[in-house]
């Protein structure tokens, strides 16, 4: 059974439509890999999932739950919002860790703050839990640091512990490392290959295409607003059968 | 004579600092309500608050206090601020009030606006509800970053009391002066400027030490 199922979705910025029509699924433990040019949507389809931006038209559906339905105009208050986000977790480009907090406090800051409001959780747990996720980002023995005393490597594996520490059903990356120095990009690319080793459920926008080669289950083209092709890494990348697919990955070896 | 002279501008300096400490007491919070305004996403609320601002902010304060002073008498025929010293005392205290609310509210709202939107993002995609976000990620972010200017205008403050004399509110400048008067003696006058620089330079160890406070994190 589908973990996620996004069906017509629509985003339009004032008046220009940046996703056209996209519907897709995924299941639970795959990795999906969305590669395309710059302008092409996968930000913004991103951002849709996470409630960061409201989609103008569409349905997306995790497990049994309709998160979103244009069709049928629901709750769509502050609260209602904040809680089918946590369905979500997003690593961003520019890691965006809370500077005044350590790399600890950073990941267990919002499941303290949900604990308070939700005592199924257990709060003595939090901090074990963080540790554990920090080790297996390999930064124990940076639990007590800030942000600023860390790497661009180690702030984006920081960020994804952050992530993970929610428990999200799908986990999304936008582009982890395009923020990175290039021989930084190894450290947190292998994390998420051990995370995608474990079946965690992910979507992953990137332009490292061996990576996503090696780490997908399917890759999705994206191509202004819509998806071009999808299949599995062999179909996609090794043998595109979309004419801008073939484009978008010459362009890519050429600029290699 | 020393001594009378030192206790005289002592007690002027108490006024000086009760007008200091009122002041900061009032506008320190309503410049965070004023900056607020002044983002508001409705303009019939940003509009004129930007209004107020660019005013007070593009005029003297030694005209604003004057026209607190007298614009309620020439208004309304009557006086509002009370009779005699404690009246001025008043009148001097709200015009300082509101020219300082308006420049702490310019400094907050660049504090605020300066905090990069990934942080309220992700703080966001954490489940954290607007109130968590502002209190837990961004509120600390803002202090560090506004330290520094509300230090500026804080020593600017102990200064510009000075100018409450205008309205004949008794602050050390005008006890200090008024031994040129009754003693023909002018160095009172310049001995006022110990107490500032005294005050001034407790506040500016005082700052010094939150700022390496915070230096902790960037
Ligand atoms: N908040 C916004 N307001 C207006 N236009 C936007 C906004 N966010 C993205 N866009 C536009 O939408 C298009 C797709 O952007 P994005 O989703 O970031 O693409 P990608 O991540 O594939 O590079 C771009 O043309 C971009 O300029
Ligand atoms: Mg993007």
């Amino acid at each position: 059974m589908a973990i996620l199922e996004v069906r017509n979705l629509k985003k339009s910025f004032e008046d220009t439509e940046v996703i056209h029509d996209i519907s897709f699924t995924m299941d639970e433990g795959e990795t999906v890999t969305i590669i395309g040019s710059s302008g092409s949507g996968k930000t913004t389809l991103l951002r849709c999932l996470n409630f960061l931006e409201t989609p103008d038209s569409g349905v997306i559906k995790v497990k049994d739950d309709i998160l979103f339905d244009s069709d049928v105009p629901e709750s769509m208050s502050e609260e209602a919002i904040r809680r089918k986000r946590l369905h979500f977790g997003l690593v961003f480009q520019s890691f965006n860790l809370f500077p005044q907090y350590t790399a600890l406090e950073n990941i267990t800051l919002a499941p303290s703050l949900l604990a308070k409001e939700d005592t199924s959780i257990d709060a003595s747990s939090i901090e074990e839990n963080a540790k554990e996720l920090l080790e297996k980002m390999g930064l124990s023995d940076r639990m007590g640091n800030y942000p600023h005393e860390l790497s661009g490597g180690q702030q984006q594996r920081v960020a994804i512990a952050r992530a993970l520490a929610l428990h999200p059903d799908i986990l999304c990356f936008d582009e982890p490392t395009s923020a990175l120095d290039p021989e930084l990009t190894g450290e947190v690319l292998r994390v998420i290959k051990e995370l995608a080793k474990q079946h965690t459920t992910m979507i992953i926008v990137t332009h490292e295409m061996s990576f996503a080669h090696d780490v997908s289950d399917k890759i999705i083209f994206m191509d202004k607003g819509v998806i071009a092709e999808e299949g599995t890494p062999e179909e996609v990348i090794d043998n595109p059968g979309n004419e801008r697919t073939i484009q978008f990955l010459a362009n890519y070896k050429n600029g290699k | 004579m020393f001594l009378t002279v030192t206790l005289t501008l002592l007690e002027g300096f108490l006024q000086t600092i009760k007008l200091f400490v009122l002041t900061l007491l009032f506008s320190l919070p309503l410049g965070l309500i004023i900056s607020f305004g002044s983002m508001s996403k409705v303009q019939a609320i940003k509009v004129p608050v930007r209004f107020v601002i660019w005013v007070i902010r593009g005029t003297p304060l030694m005209l604003q206090l004057l026209v607190i002073y007298y614009g309620p008498g020439i208004i309304f025929n009557a006086n509002v601020w009370g009779s005699g010293d404690g009246g001025r005392f008043v009148a001097a205290l709200v015009a300082f009030v509101i020219n300082y609310s308006c420049y702490f509210s310019e400094i907050y709202r660049g504090g605020i606006q300066s905090i990069p939107v990934g942080q309220y993002e992700a703080g966001q995609v954490l489940g954290m509800t607007k109130h968590q976000i502002f209190f837990k990620v961004v509120l600390l972010q803002v202090i560090k970053r506004i330290v520094p200017p509300i230090s500026n205008e804080i020593i600017t403050l102990v200064k510009d009391t000075s100018l409450a004399r205008v309205i004949a509110v008794y602050e050390i400048i005008w006890e200090g002066q008024s031994f040129i008067k009754s003693a023909g003696i002018i160095w009172p006058l310049f001995y006022t400027g110990v107490f500032y620089l005294l005050f001034s330079g407790l506040l500016t160890l005082l700052f010094g030490r939150i700022e390496r406070k915070l230096s902790y994190f960037r």
